[in-house]
C-alpha cells in the first residue's frame, strides 16, 4: 500500500513538473538563436514572388536573417516599431515587428539604413486590399 | 490655357478619388482565450492590414495567422495546429464589411463618431456574420478605428478538450486597432 502511495506521489510530481515547465517557457531570445538561413530583402521577396509555396515551405518558422536597406518605420503603438523592406517595382514588402527588450532598437533606426534583422518568420500571403505580396516577421531584432 | 487647366482639373479629381481609400500596414489585432484557469493564450499582431473607404464605408481586415506571437511555444503550436486555426492551409484571418451609419461619421471633419458595422470574417475558411460597434476619430488626414467583439470558436469549427476543460475560452476577445492615412 505504502508503495503504491509513494509511486502516485512521484507520478504526481512528475506530472506537475512537467505542466509547470511547459506553463512558464517561453521562446528564447531571438539573438540566441542561430538563422537557418541569411538573405538580402529584395531577393528574399522575389523568391516569395516567383513561388510562394515554396517560399513558404521553406521559410515558414524558420529563424531567418534579413539584409537591405529600411524602406519604412510604422509605429502601431508606443510599444512597437514596425521595419519594412519594400520592393519597388512591385510594392510588395517584408515587415519585421520590434518589441518588448528589443523596442529600442527598432526606435534607434531610421529610412534609408542598412541593417540586418533576424526574426521568425510566419510566411508570405498575398494581399487582397493592396495587391502585394507581403513576408511577416514576428520576434525581430538586430543581428549583432 | 485650357488643355493645362484640363490637367490640372484630372490630376486634383484623380488625387481625391486615391485619397477616400486609406490604408495601413500596421493595425494591431489582440485575440483572447484566456479563462480563469489559464492566462497564457492570448496574442497580438501589430502588422495587419487595414483598409477604409470613406466614400462608401467599406473596411477590410487582412491578418497573418502565423503572426499573432503567444509568449509560450507550446501555446503558439496549439494555436497554429491542423486541429485548431489550421495556418499552414488557411494562412490568414480576413474581414469585409461596411459602416451602416455612414452619415453618422464626417471624415472631413475631426471628432470621435460612433458608427456601427457589419461585415463578414473568415476563419479557417469559414465565414460568419459579424456586426459591432466601432469608434473612428478622424484626426486631420488620419482615421483611428477601433472596435471590440467576441467569436464563437464553435461557429468556425474550432473544438476540442482545452475548450471543455476552461482552457481556452469559448468566445475569445478580439480588439481592432488601426490608424489609416
Amino acid at each position: 500500500m505504502k508503495r503504491i502511495l509513494l509511486s502516485l506521489l512521484v507520478l504526481a510530481v512528475i506530472i506537475g513538473g512537467v505542466y509547470w515547465y511547459v506553463a512558464t517557457e517561453k521562446f528564447s531570445d531571438t539573438t540566441e538563436r542561430k538563422a537557418a538561413y541569411t538573405v538580402n530583402a529584395l531577393d528574399f521577396i522575389k523568391e516569395f514572388l516567383a513561388n510562394d509555396s515554396a517560399a513558404n515551405a521553406k521559410y515558414r518558422e524558420k529563424i531567418v536573417t534579413i539584409n537591405g536597406t529600411i524602406s519604412a518605420l510604422e509605429s502601431p503603438d508606443t510599444a512597437t516599431v514596425n521595419v519594412k523592406f519594400i520592393d519597388p517595382p512591385t510594392g510588395s514588402y517584408i515587415i519585421f515587428a520590434f518589441q518588448d527588450t528589443h523596442l529600442s532598437e527598432g526606435k534607434g533606426l531610421k529610412v534609408g539604413d542598412v541593417v540586418s534583422i533576424k526574426g521568425s518568420c510566419s510566411g508570405g500571403v498575398y494581399s487582397d486590399i493592396l495587391e502585394v505580396t507581403k513576408i511577416d516577421f514576428k520576434r525581430a531584432a538586430l543581428n549583432k | 490655357m485650357k488643355k493645362v487647366f484640363l490637367l490640372l482639373s484630372f490630376a486634383a479629381l484623380t488625387g481625391t478619388v486615391f485619397a477616400q481609400k486609406k490604408t495601413t500596414t500596421s493595425a494591431t489585432v489582440a485575440f483572447d482565450a484566456s479563462t480563469s484557469i489559464d492566462n497564457l493564450p492570448k496574442a497580438e499582431n501589430k502588422t495587419v492590414i487595414a483598409a477604409i473607404n470613406t466614400t462608401t464605408g467599406s473596411i477590410a481586415f487582412e491578418a497573418t495567422v502565423k503572426n499573432f506571437a503567444f509568449t509560450n511555444p507550446t501555446i503558439q503550436e496549439h494555436f497554429n495546429g491542423a486541429n485548431w486555426l489550421n495556418s499552414d492551409k488557411f494562412p490568414s484571418f480576413t474581414y469585409k464589411g461596411t459602416i451602416t451609419n455612414l452619415s453618422a461619421v464626417d471624415f472631413t471633419k475631426e471628432g470621435t463618431y460612433k458608427a456601427a458595422t457589419e461585415g463578414t470574417i473568415t476563419v479557417k475558411g469559414v465565414e460568419q456574420k459579424v456586426a459591432t460597434p466601432a469608434t473612428i476619430v478622424v484626426k486631420g488626414s488620419s482615421v483611428v478605428a477601433t472596435a471590440d467583439f467576441s467569436i464563437k470558436l464553435a461557429d468556425f469549427g474550432i473544438t476540442g478538450a482545452p475548450i471543455d476543460g476552461g482552457k481556452i475560452a469559448k468566445e475569445p476577445k478580439i480588439s481592432v486597432n488601426a490608424v489609416l492615412n
